[in-house]
């Protein structure tokens, strides 16, 4: 269990004169819930993006389950799920037809796409949406199908950008849990979130980055010791301690 | 007026802006200066002397006929939102502004005048300026003609923008807005033809239609007409008759601009209450099996619900008759099948350019997640391509029976198969080289904050590479049609098949480099289309 499911090295991103991901190394061992944290801008959409093959590191690369990024791009992408942050689906597809494509992209035999298809509208409640086109769900709703579509070949890692949004409580208690029993079965997931409450509760491990650079790695118990934060400190006071320290709090003593 | 200078000025940043964001646009900008300057002196000189022709011959159908022009050239300006096929939810859409404590009047009035500066609205006004010129001479009536004649325009932009209102309304449901859009793009298509129908019925046509108008003054009731109406009541020094014209233009453009505010108003308090559109799209299960079949469905499935895409479909229908049309006209033998040769040549040919990456929009970051071996993609996205261009095999059939011979058929259709893979496989290049993203349905295609377009060097590498479709092609398209040039029909046996198997093998070996390439290049295609749509 303690393997590496995700070996990241050196990793960079640079667009023209801006490095929106700098020299990012770390490792995320099997089966564990990673949270990857940080401000708008600081570059986690950036390494998802690069460690899924949606991008090209200008520098750097990334083992994903013994699979190196750089020499066998299909084949990372047959052991992950990824649910971005924006939604790229098809939309003139019901929500049925989608699971069924994915499932079919994914190499699964036609049956066990439509057991597996059943099974999954029914988890995230969406049975009753089947047959409507995905251009007329709600934001939630696309959520869940694309969800649903990123798990339906049962991926070995799973990339989660914003996971929660947009997702009704309940709906999104479901998909935690449903989240904590994949890790527990070995699956990695590593998500971003703002949502910082949501990370604390679910994550075995957090990275904080900012400005591209790792500046916090580890459990959140590793992390208020390296900072020397006290004990009973929320990730949300750890976070804020890390990131936020020039962050201007002039009074706008106008308002109100 | 603080607010309605602030908003008028806001609205001609953001459109300077978006020219000059992409150096295509600017490029498209100043070819179309000359164009428009073109028009605009080809409308002065016929407001100008087809005006005062007519004045001179027909004195009695001068006021029905500038009617009829007028309304015409209304009823195609308040539906180019709809012809055009985008901008529907673009063109009126002031959801942002909603916040802001403007009035609705003042909205309504900002987008008009901001709809004035626009460069096809200032190139006519010259034309305003002559047909008041033709209509009054330089006389003190002069004036007051120039007056009728903007009550025209002014009401042709007022309603303009209560249409767009409308449209815009409409779109809040999608399917209404799909059915618009069909209609739109439809009746654009119809409407492109007419010019060729005339040509072909002569002016005859044209003169019947001319002689009722005339009798009729039917469009005395179109308030597009009112305006130019007093004009020419100004121009004759008929002081009545332009003022009630006058006054009725008036009232006209009162009432679309009050229409106006009403209808944002109704919009956007949620007080037009259209259902949501969603429905069923009855049975919903997948077919084919494989990567191969799913990507194939999926393209068909989403191309038939796409107003824009099913478009194709009619397009592949219409687009072989348009050229048979022009074929008919000319004097070749139809016998010797030459002409259909010409045909299946140019059926064949329309698979460049399919942009297939390029539909797949913001899909593509999707399409190419998933590990699917790449040369299985761009075949299914070829096969895509071919299907949606079925109709072209049957209208050319049609015309194969009709005008040659059934023995024809055969080689016309391996020709234009053999052309239609090399013209794919080719196009595949382009697509992986220089992908651009298709808009989508509804959208502006000129709306977005990146460069649309190819740019010229890759125009002209993507000439190159249609002739070098065509050269690829020229050796099987021969091979098939080499029985008829030798008549001996007997040799087909021999070399349809020879001509297919050499176009798939060269069409095979074209796929696996352009899926190498498209291996090399996925990150930078994605960045592009996904940065672009």
């Amino acid at each position: 269990m303690n393997e590496a499911a995700i070996v990241v090295e050196g990793l960079s991103k640079r667009f023209k004169d801006k490095t929106a991901v700098d020299q990012l190394s770390f490792r995320v061992a099997r089966g564990r819930f990673f949270g990857f944290l940080g401000p708008n801008g600081a570059g986690k959409s950036t390494t998802i993006k690069m460690l899924t093959g949606l991008l090209r590191p200008s520098s750097g690369d990334a083992v994903i389950e013994g699979v190196r990024l750089s020499q066998n791009l299909l084949g990372v992408k047959g052991l992950i799920g990824v649910l971005p942050e924006e939604l790229p689906l098809y939309e003139r597809l019901t929500g049925e037809e989608y699971l069924h494509f994915a499932g079919r992209m994914y190499g699964l035999p036609r049956s066990e796409v439509r057991r597996r298809t059943e099974e999954l509208l029914e988890f995230l409640s969406l049975t009753d949406d089947r047959r409507k086109l995905l251009l007329d769900y709600s934001q939630g709703m696309k959520k869940k199908a694309a969800l649903a579509a990123a798990l339906i070949h049962n991926p070995r890692v799973l990339f989660l950008d914003e996971p929660l949004n947009g997702i009704d409580p309940i709906s999104g208690r479901v998909v935690t849990d449903l989240l904590r029993r994949m890790a527990q079965k070995g699956v990695t997931l590593f998500f971003t979130t703002h949502a910082l409450d949501v990370a604390e509760r679910l994550c075995d491990e957090v990275a904080v980055i900012d400005r591209g650079r790792i500046v916090a790695q580890g459990s959140l118990d590793e992390i208020r010791r390296q900072r020397q934060v006290e004990g009973g400190a929320s990730l949300e006071d750890v976070f804020l301690k890390l990131v936020a320290a020039d962050v201007r709090r002039d009074d706008l003593s106008w308002l109100g | 007026m603080a607010r309605l200078i602030a908003l008028v000025l806001l609205r001609f940043r953001i459109e300077v802006r978006s020219i000059l964001g992409a150096r295509e646009r600017v490029f498209g900008l100043l070819l179309l200066v000359p164009g428009l300057l073109f028009f605009s002196a080809l409308s002065c000189f016929v407001a100008l002397f087809g005006v005062r022709a007519l004045e001179a011959a027909q004195p009695e159908a001068l006021v029905p006929a500038l009617s009829a022009a007028a309304t015409v050239i209304g009823l195609l300006w308040c539906g180019s939102p709809l012809l055009a096929g985008v901008a529907l939810t673009e063109s009126h859409d002031m959801t942002r502004l909603l916040h802001f404590p403007i009035p609705l009047a003042t909205l309504v009035a900002s987008s008009l005048v901001a709809n004035l500066a626009q460069p096809a609205v200032l190139a006519e006004l010259p034309m305003l300026a002559c047909l008041s010129l033709a209509t009054a001479g330089l006389s003190l009536r002069l004036p007051f003609a120039f007056v009728g004649v903007a009550l025209s325009f002014l009401t042709i932009l007022a309603l303009a923008q209560l249409c767009g209102l409308v449209l815009h309304a409409l779109s809040r449901n999608r399917r209404l807005h799909d059915l618009a859009l069909s209609l739109g793009i439809g009746l654009g298509f119809a409407l492109s033809l007419v010019p060729l129908l005339l040509l072909m019925r002569g002016l005859p046509a044209f003169g019947g239609v001319f002689g009722f108008v005339v009798r009729t003054d039917i469009f005395a009731l179109s308030p597009f007409a009112w305006g130019v109406r007093a004009a020419v009541y100004a121009g004759r020094g008929e002081l009545s008759g332009f003022a009630s014209f006058a006054l009725l233009g008036g009232c006209a453009i009162a009432a679309a601009m009050g229409a106006s505010a009403h209808l944002i108003h109704r919009i956007y308090r949620g007080d037009v209450s259209l259902e949501s559109g969603m429905r069923s799209a009855g049975a919903s299960r997948m077919i084919f099996g494989g990567p191969l079949g799913a990507l194939v469905e999926k393209d068909v499935r989403s191309a038939w619900r796409d107003p824009a895409l099913r478009t194709l479909l009619l397009l592949g229908f219409t687009g072989p008759l348009f050229f048979l049309l022009v074929i008919t006209q000319t004097h070749l033998d139809w016998r010797s099948g030459r002409p259909l040769l010409l045909l299946a040549m140019i059926v064949g040919i329309s698979s460049f350019g399919a942009n297939a990456l390029g539909f797949e929009r913001r899909g593509i970051g999707l399409l190419l997640s998933f590990p699917v071996p790449r040369e299985k993609l761009l075949v299914a996205k070829n096969l895509s391509a071919t299907l949606f261009r079925l109709p072209s095999f049957f209208t050319l059939t049609i015309a194969t029976l009709g005008l040659a011979s059934a023995a024809l058929l055969p080689a016309v259709l391996s020709v234009t198969l053999v052309t239609m893979l090399q013209a794919a496989a080719v196009d595949n290049y382009l697509s992986i080289l220089f992908p651009v993203a298709v808009p989508e349905p509804g959208k502006n295609p000129y709306g977005g904050t990146a460069g649309g377009g190819r740019g010229l060097a890759a125009s002209v590498i993507a000439m190159l590479m249609l002739g070098m479709a065509l050269l690829l092609a020229a050796p099987f398209a021969f091979l098939a049609w080499l029985p008829l040039l030798l008549d001996r029909p007997g040799l087909f046996f021999v070399t349809l098949p020879l001509a297919l198997a050499g176009a798939a093998a060269v069409y095979a070996m074209l796929v696996m480099g352009a899926a190498r390439l498209l291996s090399r290049r996925e990150p930078e295609l994605l960045e592009r289309i996904l940065g672009e749509s």
